[in-house]
């Protein structure tokens, strides 16, 4: 028997008709028709289908869609400004060839974005402890941790601008 | 030497001291340029076989077995017919059967047709047995567990001693005999007994493999769809649409035209996806009986049990030395375990048997390979095929062999590093000394004599060692097959370029190096270049994406393509400018004249229609039929061992490789990196482990299967040399895939050696392994 929720996804709010055991992640791809998040395991090892959720991420595999009724989704949809302005993050995973083949990329990005909203200035560590739950089999993570920690000092940099 | 150094950490930037004079705004080779696929794989855009939404869409699933080797005596759908929402059941009884190959490799000696979409027989546990197609997944997995299966259970074998001992239940009723899926593979070369006569110095050593799998991120998965001219169009994540396309047309009956396969990105691939596998098969078929597109998805699980490990196996190995480290004899024993199917068993025992031969010089060898099956899961391609094993086993001995004889092993491997003219595994001189480079520009880097000084005599709890493994790798499959590259080049009438080709888009930024070649051999911006690729209908044909061919050989045919463009743009330019076209060249976009004088004309001023003259049509294809080039690296390791928990942290890496000619040097780095993490996963942690008493898998999930992930990762320091340029690649390239993978093996090992004077001859080197090892010898 399926229930409507209301979810405000990527600023958006819609009305969507679920099933109670269908996750955040399906109805995301399927019924929002959003499928930049990934399914790369189902069961929340991987990070693939990582979202902001009410300002936290979380592997939307593991959330049932009848859970998020009246919440905030931040998808990889979502994550860009404007259709031609990418986000910093997304524009330095481009210039440090940060993705690969690319499943894991909107998980990890998601996850740096919701590292930098809470931590602005991470060290090198917390980088790789924030990203301690998404697997990226390509990359060997070298160049995806570049690319945050150039990001963050480049947000720093435009937050000093705009402060002086 | 004159090696020129790649930087590849910060934003593409090279230093360009060193690299042909050139200057930044000359030519688009050397250059990070924006690769072409991250735009729409950064914002999610990128479509994926498993983003595909089709009307009417159907779910298929597949029912695994649960015993490891037995006769499927009853099969019973009825039930599961019967249920609301199942449009269609296939089983044994009710798909085509046919003989066919699991490996698709046209002229290939070395695949063995062994397989069936579904057999009466079961030869491993979790082998697929029956599949339905439902409205939802959710009603598919249900209609599976009502499908009643009666087993009658046949005796089993799970190890190597169990599949070779006298009178072991046979897994297949063909082959030669004894569970071996071909003849063994023998090479020799000079006189082994006389080299070990020669020899100051013998050793022997039985080194043991794990299982370790490719775990690409995107689960195995089709889609696929009859239209109304009872044509085949499947999208599907795999390295090798046309190997796709030909073996379902066999196995369907129906010709090539009417089977089209798709592909655009995929989620990685490592080689383990160049298989055709069963879901491939049941998907075109329970769209075929319910007329409706059906999409077929495994699960993480799944990728483990209907997937592609690597080759477990066993090696003896064992090499005479004199006293001044040349290395007299070698002689090895190689078996395989390829599971339940021989896929590309055969394929990988070849290349790692034969592989033996190089790497370190050696006049008298004589090998032997053998490939066994077991009732296990199917082991198959992945990254480093076949060498990763049996290098890794080699350089351990050679750094034993070090220490036996008082020797640095730089110095001993650099005296005995394989070099120009030497013949390579393929039969081919190898052309420069990319290993000796590799080894001397490491050693300097890492400082080695010193560091290695700084490991002596350590007495704490953590122990740190320092450790150098080589490797080397042969671009394309040659001479196992007799492989193409092809490529067609338009340019279109506003002077623009579309390339098209069949190579798959792993994520490795191929297409983007395809481009550049294009761009630099037409003289026209890279961002000029487009690229068509992943529709079988459309692009020109192609063996697959793997055997780290593809900048290599496709990129070579596409430079072949852009070179005959360049010549029917300069002879539309003549027309023009009524010039001679020999007197006219394309530079930065312009067509020139080569003396400098007279006018000149914009390559779309060239192309484009004026009164008189219609725009021009310019089309061109290329094809190249490489045989080898090897590249090689060196990969220097800092370890630190815990010797209480028997952890062991790689703290370090500084990969050297030489590649000819690194087209794009970030994404080059990119494949380093990754190889990296790969090898160090399959060294230290990851091993698909079968339980031995029934069959079972045991760990087939990212929780219990452990990968390196981003806290275990080292910093890692790459560094790419273009000493030994290849004159069969494109502008002397060689590949770059598989390399990073093999090196770093033995790398570690030797570093843990080098910390707890513990020798590991197995991988992975478990903590468990280190604690029993260090309580063995303390």
């Amino acid at each position: 028997m399926k229930r409507m929720i209301t979810v405000t996804i990527n600023g958006e709010e819609q009305e969507l008709a679920v099933e109670p055991y269908r996750s955040l992640l399906d109805t995301l791809r399927v019924e929002a028709g959003l499928t930049g998040s990934k399914k790369g395991c189902n069961v929340g090892d991987c990070g693939a289908c990582t979202v902001i959720l009410d300002g936290r991420p979380v592997n939307s595999c593991l959330v049932l869609a009848a859970e998020v009724d009246n919440c905030d989704v931040r998808t990889i949809e979502g994550l860009q400004h404007a259709p031609d302005r990418v986000h910093a993050l997304q524009d330095n995973f481009m210039q440090y060839g940060a993705a690969q083949c690319g499943f894991c990329t909107p998980g990890i990005l998601i996850m740096g974005k919701a590292l930098l909203d809470e931590n602005p200035d991470p060290t090198e560590d917390e980088i790789r402890f924030a990203l301690a739950g998404n697997i990226c089999r390509c990359t060997g993570y070298t160049k995806i941790i570049e690319a945050i920690r150039h990001t963050a000092r480049q947000l720093a940099e435009e937050r000093q601008g705009v402060e002086s | 030497m004159n090696a020129s150094v790649i930087d590849t950490t910060a934003k593409g930037a090279v230093e360009t001291e060193g690299r042909d004079g050139r200057g930044e705004d000359d030519g688009t080779i050397g250059r990070s340029v924006k690769r072409q696929d991250l735009l729409e794989k950064a914002t999610g855009h990128a479509k994926f076989a498993g983003d595909i939404v089709l009307p009417g869409m159907l779910h298929g699933k597949i029912k695994r077995s649960d015993v490891a080797h037995a006769r499927i005596r009853r099969i019973d759908t009825s039930k599961a017919l019967a249920l609301p929402g199942v449009k269609a059941v296939l089983t044994h009884e009710n798909v085509p059967r046919v003989l066919h190959y699991g490996s698709p490799h046209p002229r290939s000696a070395s695949v063995t047709r062994d397989q069936y979409i579904f057999d009466n027989k079961v030869r491993y546990w979790g082998e697929g047995i029956a599949a339905v197609a439902a409205i939802s997944e959710e009603i598919a997995e249900e209609a599976l567990d009502l499908i009643e299966v009666e087993y009658e259970e046949l005796p089993a074998v799970f190890t190597l001693d169990e599949a070779t001992a006298a009178d072991a239940p046979q897994v297949h009723d063909r082959g030669p005999g004894g569970n071996q899926v071909i003849d063994p593979i023998r090479v020799s070369r000079g006189d082994v007994d006389s080299g070990f006569a020669e020899a100051d110095l013998i050793l022997e050593g039985e080194f043991e493999f794990g299982r370790p799998t490719a775990c690409y991120m995107e689960p195995n998965i089709c889609v696929s769809q009859w239209d109304g001219n009872d044509k085949l169009t499947m999208w599907s994540s795999t390295q090798t649409a046309f190997m796709v396309r030909g073996i379902l047309a066999e196995v369907l009956g129906v010709p090539l035209n009417r089977v089209r396969v798709l592909v655009d990105h995929m989620g990685g691939g490592f080689g383990a996806k160049q298989d055709l596998f069963q879901h491939e098969f049941l998907c075109a078929l329970l769209a075929r009986e319910t007329r409706r597109p059906v999409r077929m998805e495994f699960s993480r699980k799944e990728t483990f049990l209907g997937g592609r490990s690597r080759h477990p196996g066993t090696m003896y190995l064992k090499q005479g030395f004199r006293r001044d480290g040349t290395i007299t004899a070698r002689q090895a024993r190689i078996t395989l375990n390829t599971g339940a199917y021989g896929s590309h068993g055969p394929g990988v025992t070849t290349v790692g048997t034969t592989a033996l031969t190089s790497l370190y010089r050696c006049n008298n060898v004589d090998l032997e390979g053998r490939c066994i099956y077991t009732n296990t899961p199917i082991a198959g391609a992945f990254r480093g095929y076949g060498v990763v094993q049996v290098y890794y086993g080699l350089d351990i001995q050679l750094d034993e062999a070090a220490e036996a004889l008082g020797m640095d092993p730089v110095e001993l491997k650099l005296r005995n590093a394989v070099r120009e003219g030497d013949l390579a595994p393929s039969g081919h001189p190898i052309i420069g000394h990319g290993l000796e480079d590799c080894l001397r520009r490491g050693a300097e880097e890492v400082n080695w004599g010193p560091v290695r000084q700084a490991t002596r005599n350590q007495d704490g709890v953590y122990r740190r060692g320092w450790g150098v493994g080589c490797e080397m790798h042969g671009s394309s499959a040659y001479p196992g097959i007799k492989e193409q590259g092809n490529a067609t080049v338009k340019m279109n009438e506003d002077g623009t370029v579309t390339l098209l080709t069949g190579a798959a888009g792993l994520g490795t930024g191929a297409h983007t190096a395809l481009a550049q070649i294009v761009a630099e051999e037409l003289g026209v911006a890279f961002e000029d270049v487009s690229v068509v690729h992943g529709d079988t209908d459309i692009v020109p044909w192609d063996i697959g994406a793997f055997a780290s061919h593809t900048t290599f050989m496709v990129g070579r045919a596409a430079q072949q393509a852009a070179a005959d463009i360049r010549q029917q743009l300069l002879a539309q330019a003549a027309l023009r400018l009524e010039r001679d076209a020999a007197d006219l060249a394309v530079r930065r976009g312009r067509i020139v004249a080569v003396d400098g004088s007279g006018s000149s004309l914009s390559v779309r001023e060239a192309v484009s229609p004026t009164p008189g003259i219609p725009a021009a049509h310019l089309i061109a294809n290329g094809t190249y039929t490489p045989t080898k080039s090897y590249s090689f690296a060196a990969h220097f390791v800092e370890v630190e061992v815990d010797t209480e928990t028997g952890q062991i942290r790689v703290l370090q890496v500084v990969p050297v490789h030489e590649f000819g000619k690194v087209i794009h040097p970030v994404a080059a780095a990119g494949q380093i990196e990754g190889g990296i993490q790969q090898g160090i996963g399959h060294t230290l942690s990851e091993d698909y482990v079968v339980d031995t008493s029934n069959g079972r898998s045991l760990n087939a999930g990212f929780v219990d299967y452990k990968m390196p992930l981003a806290m275990d990762m080292p910093p890692i320091r790459t560094i790419m040399l273009e000493t030994a340029p290849d004159p069969g690649g494109p502008f002397g390239a060689k590949g770059i895939g598989e390399d990073p993978i093999i090196a770093i093996g033995p790398a570690i090992a030797n570093a843990v050696y080098d910390a707890i004077g513990v020798r590991f001859h197995c991988y992975p080197i478990t903590p468990e392994r280190v604690i029993n090892a260090l309580a063995g010898t303390d």
